[in-house]
């Protein structure tokens, strides 16, 4: 059997696979978005040198760009940790089969090294090396940079492998990495070396002596051979997959009193903490509260109050739309079980809202802080606050109730879109872009506080009728539930 | 306990379930058999109103099951391992379920008691996530999830088919002891025709959909069934 079936095979379960069956104006849209993506990071790989030379007239941006590479490499190391799989469940239908080792270890390497975050970094390196490098330092210095780039890469990859492959403990890899670079940029600080410098130094020699990038590839075949001779020895459908026997049973005896509804936030709570995919969302749902540090100074500043108001629901109430778009899909491997369980369905649907509550009132309380940056921030968080309970968890819940789809939580959440559907997108745009339009003419024509008070008042009359709501709400939930319940079984 | 009238789910114009009249009473162990296709596990999930019936309702103790919830506190069930939550340890499951049916810590520890030979030393105590047990022990885990509701209904899909040869043999004692001390109404489907003429009191034979046998259990049923799938 040639890698070529293999690869063939891999090929039809993507298109095939039960959540690749979107629609065609949903798979346009998401490869359109990849397109623009692509074309983003190619553009900026283009303009680099110019923006350098703007930013810091006087300096060479090739010594610029050089000198953060090293960087680069080392936040990469952390990142491919959280966003790499390992392919290795996909040869588990072989293993079986009259299929030599060497194949199957040439396609375990081929499937892993098609990644995005593989090709991403080419799409800066390449245009920068065409428009700067290969002008001033000649054709072959250009493409010995480029080769380096590569084996480096493929250096990361497999050293991410292989770690992943020893299942060495998570955090632990983490916080060495971590404190590898601040060790290195606490070293930077104190003028004993300079890592920018040195990261500089290293790639200008290499411009100067293109040989030395046979260096990087040397490096590059060590980690595949070292990889390689792991994963030959290793060849076991058990040894291959790391099982995680780690076991936190962490018990939330807060919630013991709230009786069957803290019973079933606390079942939620352990679904998020055990499963990769919630896991990330709520993950990416704490960075969107940093949002405000990069994006509040300069809307205070021009005193763009919409805009403010725009970030203010996303750092107070990302998690509804986040993790509330597959409310119940995340259950969906034991939806069966849940709607046997004797457990009432308006009673299910409080708790759904009563977790929404107490996790955007935690973001809405860290993200006092901003009022630091001024006061007025304050009224529009409290606002969009306000907001997102009373009426975005409503709609949230309304729309999870049309979302059929089976969702594995086993896979990482970034650019993941199985699950998602034109649904999806819908609510996204109806829960951020409703209310700011509604608060942008109020601001308009009536001023900063009546928009204030508007939006304040439409979520206090939403969370004063919570109750008439969340009837209506078990009974569209209760509409529509076989057919939530014969999607979830179609995975 | 259950009584069905004029049954009717079909996929793409083709019956999947068809059932006329049935009556079921309290204390009856029900035997379900058929071949694959037979429309048993179609059965089951409208038993639980997992699916919507095309014509006909099913009436638990006189209440539809679609429209209300109060079957609920009475009928415990366990088909796949979607009846699950897989990232939950046995225990924390148990004390789930339990909750859910107002039933403390220690009345669960308490009802775990006696099925510890059930549990074979294999289940408790593990520090593993039940979707890291194997699918013979993911049975025994939703087996006595269910029990643990302390039902009046009980429905188990091919609880045989995925259990060793002891933990069959104690389940068949089980349920018969459970049926006659309890008055449970048990509803079992198998491929096993061996067990489930010796443990069922009733045996409902299906094909197509439809309930095409309703005959008594014991080594006459056995006979009966034997002819039937014979033949084919």
């Amino acid at each position: 059997m040639r890698l070529s079936v293999f690869l063939s095979h891999q090929w039809l379960s993507f298109w095939r696979g039960r959540n690749a069956n979107k629609s065609l104006a949903l798979q346009i849209i998401i490869g359109f978005f990849y397109l623009l993506i692509f074309l983003e990071i190619a553009g900026l790989g283009i303009a680099l040198p110019f923006f350098i030379k703007e930013l810091l007239p006087g300096k060479d941006p090739i010594v610029v760009f050089t000198s953060y590479i090293i960087y680069y490499y080392l936040l990469g190391l952390l990142a491919r940790f959280q966003l790499q799989e390992l392919p290795s469940l996909s040869i588990q239908p072989y293993l079986a089969q009259n299929i030599s080792r060497n194949t199957m270890l040439r396609f375990l390497h081929v499937r892993s090294l098609v990644h995005v975050i593989n090709f991403l970094p080419l799409f800066v390196f390449v245009p920068f090396t065409l428009v700067i490098i290969a002008p001033t330092y000649g054709a072959l210095s250009a493409t010995c940079f480029l080769i380096l780039q590569l084996a480096l890469v493929i250096n990361n990859h497999f050293i991410t492998m292989f770690i992943k492959r020893k299942s060495v403990n998570n955090s632990w890899y983490f916080i060495t990495v971590l404190l590898l670079i601040a060790g290195l940029k606490g070293l930077d600080y104190l003028g004993v070396l300079s890592f920018e410098q040195t990261s500089s130094y290293i790639f200008m020699l290499v411009l100067k002596y293109p040989m030395l990038c046979l260096l990087g590839v040397a490096m590059a075949v060590i980690t595949f051979l070292v990889n390689n001779r792991y994963l030959r020895n290793h060849l076991y459908l058990e040894e291959l997959v790391n099982e995680k026997k780690l076991n936190i049973s962490k018990h939330y005896s807060l919630l013991d009193k709230y009786g069957e509804i803290g019973e079933i936030i606390s079942l939620e709570l352990k679904l998020i903490f055990r499963n990769k995919r919630p896991r990330s969302t709520v993950i990416i749902s704490g960075v969107i509260l940093l949002y405000g540090l990069f994006f509040y100074p300069q809307y205070l500043k021009s005193e763009n109050f919409t805009m403010l108001f725009l970030f203010a629901l996303l750092v107070t109430g990302i998690f509804i739309t986040n993790y509330g778009q597959f409310l119940f899909s995340w259950q969906s491997g034991h939806f069966d079980g849940l709607m046997s369980y004797h457990l009432n369905m308006k009673q299910y649907i409080r708790a759904k809202f009563s977790l929404f509550v107490v996790v955007c009132s935690l973001q809405f309380l860290l993200s006092t802080f901003y009022v630091l940056m001024g006061w007025r921030i304050f009224p529009i968080q409290l606002a969009a606050f306000l907001y997102s309970i009373g009426v975005n968890t409503f709609v949230t819940i309304y729309a999870a109730t049309f979302n059929y789809k089976y969702l594995n939580l086993t896979k990482s959440a970034s650019m993941n879109f199985q699950g998602i559907g034109a649904v999806q997108w819908l609510q996204s745009l109806l829960v951020a872009f409703g209310p700011v339009l509604v608060f942008y003419l109020l601001n308009r024509f009536a001023g900063y506080w009546v928009a204030v008070g508007t939006i304040s008042l439409i979520g206090i009359a939403g969370l004063a009728f919570n109750r008439m709501l969340i009837n209506w709400l078990a009974g569209q939930f209760h509409f529509r539930k076989h057919k939530i319940l014969e999607g979830f079984r179609a995975r | 306990m259950i009584t069905i009238n004029q049954l009717k789910k079909s996929y793409k114009g083709i019956a999947v379930v068809d059932i006329d009249h049935l009556e079921i009473h309290p204390g009856e162990i029900i035997g379900l058999v058929g071949n694959n296709g037979a429309g048993k596990t179609t059965f089951f999930r409208l038993l639980l109103d997992l699916i919507r019936s095309n014509e006909g309702e099913i009436w638990s103790k006189g209440n539809p099951v679609t429209t209300t919830e109060a079957w609920k506190s009475y009928t415990a069930a366990y088909i796949d391992e979607g009846f699950l939550i897989d990232y939950l340890t046995p225990e924390e499951y148990f004390y789930f379920v339990g909750k859910l049916n107002q039933l403390s810590k220690a009345d669960v520890d308490d009802f775990l008691q006696q099925y510890l030979p059930f549990f074979d030393d294999a289940i408790l105590d593990k520090k593993k996530f039940i979707r890291d047990y194997s699918k013979g022990n993911q049975f025994k885990i939703g087996i006595i999830a269910a029990l643990l509701t302390r039902p009046e209904l009980l429905i188990l899909d091919e609880p045989f088919a995925n259990l060793d040869p002891t933990t069959q043999l104690r389940l068949v004692d089980m349920i018969k002891t459970l049926a006659t001390d309890h008055r449970m109404c048990i509803i079992v489907s198998s491929h096993d025709i061996n067990h489930v003429s010796e443990v069922s009191s009733r045996i409902l034979l299906m094909e197509r959909g439809k309930i095409i046998k309703d005959i008594a259990g014991g080594d006459t049923a056995y006979e009966a069934l034997v002819d039937y799938f014979k033949v084919k």
